[in-house]
């Protein structure tokens, strides 16, 4: 028996053929670019979230990177992120010409809202949680701390559609929100793409332009941009996949709620804190002997994966950041650790008792 | 617009949503391949816009802020919205009376600052290439082919959008070589461009878990990819019908002189008609008689780009570049695409004939 990371075929046979229908719909339709399915999308996803807007892009790094330029922040500003999520955090603060200033998690891999304050100077003009692997930041005190110094919150929800905390969806809690659609996250095009949302209606109206070619109509150009829409046919097919979404998170759910019942003894599993919606769209253990943990389930067919194994502000594109790996010692700590599991919806529990096993076994040869 | 193959995408498409290759992966890198050898050039990289591809082309030759690229206010806004993106500052020179570069005005637009040129293959015909590629090497700056319009097109039998170092073509859905939503491609024979827009592409990336420079995301997307390498393999046929339809419209419309101008059409270049234009006497009124009349005719565009609300910064004013303007005045794009039959043709001679037959 094999463990694959991910099974996009047993997700999408069940729903083949409305994905066809929805192909067939929009070649016949004549609309290509921002058509009816690129709306229709953007007020069901908006439903969602519970946000009064959403806009699609075509890929979650333009969505950040467009969301910071409508905010206004450039060259000479500062913009706090955590350092342990993917590139794409980072790099489109340093591509709007800002300066990433990173600040450490805690143990359940979001930024650690205690550290944020003095990391605070006169410059910074934002502060982007991540909500990693689908589960919700710390917002009630990140929110707080924004306020005290009157700074933007983009939520980075590129891994957790659908998360919720005290009951409330991501998406929901910053001044915007930035959602990857890319085809291993929870909601999926089958290529790249992308949302944001916001309760913001001159952000999004300068969203919407900025992202069409700075475009106020087919003939006026308001400011000079480029082109980060969705496409039609992405929206098509996410609009298939949107009303099972609940389902399948559910079903994400209780796999994991299992795996952490099942896996407890060995490892340090990704529980729930009170008032969390976890999604679970990246099932991260933390183990001791990782690497030697991750080779030994590849070799027995389970393709376990590590999300990042080099922090951010350990990478060459960091350099001119000047800083030490020990700089963000939770971070450096967890990078070690970390592994993601294979969790998707239709991995059955003989497979999942199959990475039990193996994973007993492991600790028990290491313990002899 | 119409897809004749239908089918077959579907079918594509079918097997690709079953799959896993949804970033880059082969439907992307074999039609790379196949762009690559339809143009003769070495390198094709699929981007996710036309857009994409002209920001990535400049990047890839070390434009950036303090640099100067010299191009035309007769463009879609992307061509500037590029140069401003990586921070330079466009400079832009005037049209000649085929709405192309002025070959003969670039050397005065050099400076000091200037990095490159970004002339643009116009409506799908193109600007003198060779004489813009003999000013480039004399004063060492860069050349990129905004080739957006330009696939299926030729100067002297050599493809448009391979004279230039690093060129960017667009595939949104009004182009010869369309796809259903965006996708865009450069292209070059320089092998370490070619390497470092593969890795700025895909967010700096050198493997899954290094990446070496602040990247973006620009990949080409794959159901797209299918699309483009169906569409590719009519390319040819669709350019050679629009010239038809072109021929038999300069045919009418030579008669209306001096009412209709038709640009200059020397030998050796093969346009490729993505925007069959010309200039007419009584623009607006001409175009809402037209309409009217259910004939889709339209102008692309209006204002030029250095009086654009997104220009005022750069310090133009009316009268800057008379032809570009007097362009916006009298231009007028008529529907000349391979689906558009004789009669449909005829119709619009007539009709514009008409118009003018009451002065």
């Amino acid at each position: 028996m094999r463990v694959p990371y991910t099974a996009f075929k047993i997700k999408n046979a069940p729903i083949r053929k409305k994905l066809i229908q929805a192909f067939e719909q929009v070649i016949d339709s004549g609309h290509y670019i921002q058509g009816p399915q690129c709306t229709s999308f953007e007020q069901e996803f908006a439903l969602f979230c519970g946000t009064p807007f959403a806009s699609g892009t075509s890929n979650g790094t333009d969505s950040l990177h467009l969301i910071l330029r409508a905010m206004g922040i450039g060259p000479g500003d500062e913009v706090i992120t955590a350092p342990n999520s993917f590139i794409a955090s980072a790099s489109t603060i340093a591509l709007v010409g800002a300066k990433p200033v990173f600040v450490d998690v805690t143990e359940d891999l979001n930024i650690d809202p205690n550290k944020i304050e003095q990391a605070i100077t006169p410059r910074t003009k934002a502060i982007i949680p991540v909500h990693l692997a689908g589960r919700p930041a710390k917002m009630v005190e990140i929110n707080k701390i924004a306020i005290k110094h009157g700074l933007f919150v983009l939520e980075d929800a590129a891994q957790s559609i659908g998360a919720k905390l005290q009951g409330k969806r991501v998406g929901n809690w910053g001044d915007a929100a930035s959602f990857s659609l890319h085809p291993l996250k929870n909601l999926h095009a089958f290529g790249d793409a992308g949302i944001i949302t916001t309760k913001d209606v001159k952000l999004i109206e300068r969203f919407n332009i900025s992202k069409n070619h700075g475009l106020r109509n087919r003939d006026q150009c308001d400011f000079w941009s480029f082109n980060c829409r969705l496409d039609e046919l992405h929206a098509a097919l996410l609009r298939v996949q949107l009303p099972e979404l609940e389902r399948w998170t559910e079903e994400r759910r209780e796999l994991a709620f299992r795996f952490n019942r099942l896996l407890k003894p060995f490892v340090r599993v990704p529980e729930e804190a009170p008032g969390e919606y976890h999604v679970y769209q990246t099932y991260v253990i933390q183990a001791d002997h990782r690497d030697e943990l991750q080779k030994y389930l590849r070799d027995n067919g389970v393709e376990a994966l590590v999300h990042y194994p080099t922090p951010i502000h350990m990478q060459p594109a960091a350099t001119g950041l000047n800083h030490l790996p020990e700089d963000f010692p939770v971070t450096l700590q967890l990078s070690k650790r970390i592994m993601s599991l294979p969790l998707y919806p239709g991995l059955t529990h003989e497979q999942q008792d199959l990475v039990t096993e193996l994973i007993s076994t492991f600790y028990q040869n290491k313990n002899k | 617009m119409q897809f004749s193959n239908h089918d077959a995408i579907l079918a594509d498409w079918e097997k690709l949503i079953l799959s896993t290759e949804f970033t880059l992966g082969s439907y992307v890198e074999n039609f790379e391949k196949q762009f690559a050898e339809f143009i003769g050039c070495k390198h094709v990289i699929g981007t996710n816009t036309g857009t994409d591809a002209l920001i990535l082309a400049l990047k890839a030759i070390g434009v950036g802020p303090g640099d100067e690229v010299i191009s035309v206010p007769i463009t879609f806004y992307a061509t500037i919205g590029a140069i401003i993106t990586v921070g330079a500052t466009p400079v832009f020179v005037d049209i000649d009376d085929r709405y192309q570069m002025d070959v003969e005005l670039i050397q005065g637009a050099i400076t000091p600052k200037a990095k490159a040129i970004l002339p643009v293959h116009w409506g799908g015909a193109s600007p003198n290439m060779q004489a813009i590629m003999k000013v480039a090497n004399n004063y060492g700056l860069k050349v990129v082919e905004d080739a957006c319009m330009a696939p299926g097109g030729s100067i002297d039998k050599q493809h448009s959008g391979t004279f230039g170092h690093v060129n960017a073509w667009s595939m949104h859905p009004l182009k010869p070589l369309n796809v259903m939503g965006d996708g865009g491609m450069v292209s070059t024979d320089d092998d370490d461009l070619a390497e470092w827009m593969r890795i700025y592409r895909n967010h700096g990336m050198v493997d899954r878990d290094h990446n070496s420079i602040w990247g973006v995301n620009m990949r080409l997307q794959p159901l797209q990819a299918i699309v483009a390498s169906h569409i590719l393999k009519t390319v040819n046929e669709t350019v050679k019908a629009r010239n038809k339809n072109a021929e038999i419209l300069d045919e009418g419309l030579k008669a209306l002189a001096p009412y209709v101008k038709l640009p200059p059409r020397p030998i050796g270049y093969r346009e490729t008609y993505s925007l069959y234009m010309a200039k007419f006497n009584k623009r607006d009124e001409l175009i809402k008689y037209l309409n009217e009349r259910e004939i889709e005719a339209k102008i692309h565009y209006p204002v030029p780009l250095h009086l654009q609300e997104a220009a005022r910064d750069l310090g133009y004013k009316e009268g800057d570049f008379l032809n570009s303007e007097t362009y916006c005045k009298e231009i007028m794009t008529l529907p000349a695409h391979q689906y558009i039959s004789r009669d449909q043709l005829e119709y619009m001679i007539s009709s514009i004939e008409n118009f003018y037959s009451n002065f």
